[in-house]
């Protein structure tokens, strides 16, 4: 572990008011972006990163995971207001956040959730540290066919994100790899799949997709609603936890935070997962589990800290194996890519003078977040009464924006703006957009890695078993595939047992 | 939702089908064993395979029950608004980014029906003003000129 590049960068970054500048815009950006339900974490990333190419790399960078921590933090706040999580990471903060609210104790509730953040997301950014440089060094001995093994294996997180049907989340999958195909073939030069087109052999550009995919598709989806959508108010009114408060849940905090850290280093689980496991393990190792539910700190905290955990954990992957852990450092490891970076092992040998700012940079973000969340608590809660018609036209511009300015290109206005309409009717009939963004990161990986292998081995897959770390990664994606579909299933059933009870 | 499972379970065929022979035109050079129709063709097979599964659930009846409905009127504002949108791209290009800007947002918020005309006009002007200066002098990004700013 190279202790002197990791303490040159925290001198760098905490030292430097710009880049302090950059962590705090980037954390309220996202404490804005959490707290309005609706937009995401992922969709706030995709927002601001063409607007980090003016900046320097590393500007760009401790402003986009700042955007991250805030972002799965501020969705705690519309959670406990209004019962409405902003981000899907949040849905656990509801069960008892929302209770204290309605008890009139939501300041008492957002200021437990802050505090639990900054321990999760400390947490996890810390191991995340320590523990991403030694996972690297590891990844560098990879070769072709496990490079291959592991793009599968990052390719099967597809069925965990896939909502209700697997069947659908693998079309989406295999549609967004079909994606990929369009301009220059990787390994030859050939352009494919063009029509002729100057505009296609660079292919489909990452953030036109990625905006249309988790943008357009929103903001159109706000559109059509929202004549419809009832007006939510919210209101802040008491204080913060005491210190006694605080000290009583802090075992659980701590507790939750790992399980957030350990959960988010697993591609395909995230936040939300984390958030709902880390709930869970506090209520059955809790002396009064049956007081969960009924608006007690200790339900706050357990969450907010398990998913928090999970975004430090989230970018291990993400960092060291070039694999997202889930949707938001699949976009961050796009960010990455644009600004000339890839992901993977040999980013910690050929650019330390990202890496270690980078984790700098999400640490003082969790600082950040505490102060500006605690601070602001009544600032952030009233931003959930701006009005959805001033608020949809903007975000509008913004992704019209957004996918203009990365190579200045009406063209990818107009790809952007077809990917968002098929994403919105995609949407509707059932059809995720995140395996989409899942196989446009991993598919050049996939298929060069795969051609380069067969044709190391002329042609023999059984390269890819007869190597033991690309046979493990196989195995291991293969097992995933299986215990991910048996429990979606089993959720499923469950699910349908509960509505025919119901009726 | 099965007749729309079905549906475009059949598209899909069709664009599998479609690719898998299109692709056909890249053919590998010499020292390359698989050229660049290797991967399209298998993903053209993945796709026709994945398609026939869901047309199969489809006429078994376990497709996914339909969810949410498009709004009709919603969705005739949607189309409106993309339209809005199309001409905010032409003017941008005609009047200037910062002009366009506040021409789009502030249509926009009428055509969503945001009451307070002045109002709509402060909002639409405070977002065009401050995009256009952050962009052009913190981001330093080069922004459509037109007659106007």
């Amino acid at each position: 572990m190279p202790y002197d590049l990791l303490l040159e960068a925290f001198a760098k970054v905490i030292f430097n008011p710009i880049n302090l500048f950059f962590v705090f815009i980037g954390v309220v950006a996202g404490i804005i972006v959490g707290a309005l339900p609706g937009l995401t974490a992922t969709m706030g990333v995709a927002l601001l990163i063409p607007f980090t190419f003016g900046l320097d790399p590393v500007h760009g960078l401790i402003m986009l995971v700042g955007l991250f921590s805030g972002g799965i933090y501020g969705g705690s706040i519309s959670a406990i207001l209004i019962g409405v999580p902003g981000t899907p990471s949040a849905a656990a903060t509801v069960l008892d956040g929302f209770v204290m609210g309605k008890k009139g104790l939501a300041g008492k509730a957002i200021g437990m959730a802050t505090i639990a953040s900054f321990v999760g997301g400390t947490t996890g950014a810390l191991v995340m540290t320590f523990c991403s440089p030694q996972l690297a060094k590891i990844a560098l001995k990879f070769g072709p066919p496990e490079f291959f093994a592991l793009a599968f294996f990052g390719l099967g997180i597809i069925i965990t994100i896939s909502g209700k049907s697997i069947l659908k989340g693998l079309i989406s999958g295999i549609f967004g790899l079909m994606i990929t195909m369009i301009g220059f073939d990787p390994l030859s030069g050939v352009p494919r799949l063009t029509f002729g087109s100057t505009e296609l052999l660079g292919g489909i550009t990452f953030i036109p997709a990625l905006i249309g995919l988790f943008g357009y598709s929103q903001v159109f989806q706000s559109i059509e609603k929202i004549l419809t959508l009832p007006t939510v108010r919210s209101e802040v009114k008491n204080v913060l936890p005491s210190f006694q408060e605080v000290m009583s849940v802090l075992k659980t905090m701590i507790k939750s935070a790992f399980i957030g850290t350990f959960i988010g280093a697993v591609p395909g689980t995230g936040c939300d997962v984390a958030a709902f496991v880390s709930y869970g393990e506090a209520r059955r190792s809790s002396k009064n589990p049956e007081k969960f539910g009924t608006g007690i700190l200790e339900g706050v905290a357990a969450p907010e800290a398990g998913n928090n955990g999970a975004t430090g954990g989230a970018m291990i992957p993400m960092l060291t194996l070039g694999v997202p852990g889930d949707a938001v450092t699949a976009v961050l490891m796009g960010a990455l890519t644009i600004h000339g970076f890839q992901p993977g092992p040999l980013l910690f040998r050929d650019h330390p003078e990202i890496v270690y700012p980078v984790f700098a940079g999400m640490i003082l973000a969790q600082f950040v977040m505490l102060l500006v969340g605690l601070g602001g608590v009544k600032l952030f809660a009233s931003l959930i009464n701006i009005d959805r018609r001033i608020l949809t036209p903007i975000i509008f511009f913004l992704c019209v924006v957004g996918s203009y300015v990365m190579r200045f290109s009406f063209f990818d206005v107009g790809v952007s703006l077809v990917i968002g309409i098929i994403a919105y009717f995609m949407n509707y009939y059932g059809f995720p957009g995140s395996p989409i963004l899942l196989a446009l990161i991993l598919g050049p990986m996939v298929e060069q890695n795969l051609r380069r292998s067969l044709l190391i081995s002329h042609g023999d897959p059984m390269i890819f078993f007869t190597r033991p770390i690309s046979a493990a990664f196989i195995i291991v994606g293969v097992l995933i595939i299986i215990t991910s579909y048996y429990r979606i299933k089993r959720a499923m059933e469950r699910e349908e047992k509960a509505l025919k009870m119901e009726k | 939702m099965k007749k729309v499972d079905i549906g475009t379970g059949i598209g899909l065929i069709a664009l599998s089908v479609w690719l898998f022979l299109y692709v056909g035109q890249y053919k590998p050079k010499e020292i390359y064993i698989y050229g660049p129709d290797f991967f399209p063709r298998i993903l053209a097979v993945v796709m026709a395979f994945l398609s026939v599964c869901m047309i199969i659930n489809a006429l078994r009846g376990k497709s996914l029950p339909m969810g949410e409905r498009i709004d009709p009127r919603g969705f005739g504002r949607l189309l409106i608004s993309i339209g809005i949108c199309l001409g905010y791209l032409y003017l941008i290009k005609t009047l200037g980014f910062a002009s366009a800007t506040f021409i789009f947002l502030f249509v926009l918020m009428t055509l969503l029906r945001q009451k307070g005309l002045p109002k709509r006009i402060f909002s639409a002007l405070l977002t065009a003003i401050l995009a256009w200066a952050i962009m052009r002098y913190f981001l330093i990004i080069p922004l459509p000129e037109g007659l106007l700013l």
